[in-house]
Order: C-alpha cells, then sequence, then structure tokens
C-alpha cells in the first residue's frame, strides 16, 4: 500500500494499524537483568550478535539500559559472542 | 563490606582437583583479608561463545562473597597469574540488591494499601520509586 497516495478524507485517521510495543521486563516484572541469564539476553541478540535496538525489541529506556549493560558483563566472560563469523 | 561475584573460566582439560585447588586458594585469599564467602558455584563445562586462546570449551566457577576493595583486588591478580584461567570477570552485587530491596518493599506497601481499602497510587509512581 502506497500510504498517501490514496485519497482520504480531510480529518480522518491513516487506514495502517500498529501493534504497541510493550517492554518485556516491565510487562513480566523482571525486575533484574542478571548477566547470567543467557536464555533472557539472547532474546535481544540477533543472529549477528549485536544488541537489539529499543525501537525494534519496544524495551523501555530504564531497561534497555539494564540490558546493555549485562549484555556486555555477558559477553567479556564468554557467555555471549562479541560478534559471530 | 560489599558484596562482589567473581566468575572465572578454568581450562577444560585440566583436573577436576586442579580446579578444586585454585577455589580453595581464592578462598583462603577472602576469608584471610577478612571477606567471606557465601556461595561457591561450580557452574561445570560450556562452550564459550567466542575462542579464547584456542579453547572452545570452558570450566565456569562463580564465587559469590562479601569483600572490600582490596580483596577482590588480590584475587583478580592472582587469577591473572593462574595459569589455568582462562578469565574472569568482578561484579559488585549490592547496590544492585539494595534497588531491588526497594522495590520489593514499595510493591509489599502498595498491596498492603490496596487490602485495606485505600486506593493505591498512580502506576507512575513505581517508575519513581526505582530511580
Amino acid at each position: 500500500m502506497k500510504s498517501g497516495k490514496e485519497k482520504r478524507p480531510a480529518g480522518a485517521p491513516k487506514q495502517y494499524y500498529r501493534r504497541k510495543k510493550v517492554c518485556k521486563f516491565c510487562v513480566e516484572r523482571i525486575d533484574v537483568i542478571n548477566y547470567k541469564d543467557v536464555k533472557l539476553l539472547s532474546q535481544f541478540v540477533p543472529e549477528r550478535a549485536k544488541i537489539m535496538p529499543r525501537r525494534i525489541s519496544g524495551v523501555c529506556s530504564r531497561h534497555q539500559r539494564q540490558l546493555n549493560d549485562a549484555i556486555k558483563k555477558a559477553r567479556n566472560i564468554a557467555l555471549l559472542p562479541f560478534a559471530t563469523e | 563490606m560489599r558484596n562482589y561475584e567473581i566468575m572465572f573460566i578454568v581450562n577444560p582439560t585440566v583436573a577436576e582437583e586442579e580446579i578444586d585447588k585454585i577455589n580453595a586458594q581464592v578462598e583462603s585469599i577472602v576469608t584471610s583479608g577478612g571477606g567471606k564467602i557465601e556461595k561457591i558455584e561450580k557452574m561445570g563445562k560450556r562452550r564459550l561463545a567466542y575462542e579464547i586462546d584456542k579453547h572452545r570449551e570452558g570450566y565456569y566457577v562463580l564465587f559469590v562473597i562479601g569483600a572490600n576493595g582490596e580483596i577482590v583486588k588480590e584475587c583478580e591478580r592472582r587469577l591473572r597469574v593462574m595459569d589455568p584461567v582462562i578469565k574472569y570477570i568482578t561484579v559488585r552485587t549490592d547496590e544492585e540488591a539494595r534497588r531491588l530491596d526497594k522495590i520489593r518493599n514499595y510493591r509489599q506497601k502498595r498491596a498492603a494499601r490496596r487490602d485495606s481499602g485505600v486506593p493505591a497510587a498512580p502506576t507512575q509512581s513505581i517508575e519513581e520509586a526505582m530511580q
């Protein structure tokens, strides 16, 4: 769909619908993001082993910050990769 | 007294007794310096996420201790010179634990308030409490 090309009556809302993203840590009440919890952290490192940006994962800024720290600690002790070859 | 976690990776080819020996050494450093050991956990063999000195696997050991900077410094120095130890990391945990306590307390208080029939504070304020 080419948005903008279609004629819309003035004032009508745009047609597309986006699911609201929510912060996993807020919703599930995960208070502490531990660097040893590889299973949890690996959900936020896609194939290339980069840290998933907030705009994609929907994590709130405070938890993203904590997540960042945890992932970096985990990388340091070889629980998570820095990069995949 | 501060709480720390020391995690280190030992060369997986060394014998189990060797690992116990390393643990005993670290333990003695901590206790002789006036610290206390809360937990020693051998997490066992794990695949490393990346290669370190040609090793693909490592034996993980976790220490949870109450200590001060001096002890940690000494532990790190010793771990650095020990040949079978591939890598180590020290993480301070008491600040995080204190923050967590605060949140728990706050939640409990809120729950109690709700039970007693007084309307609870708006959800927004939990964000402030966590700061």
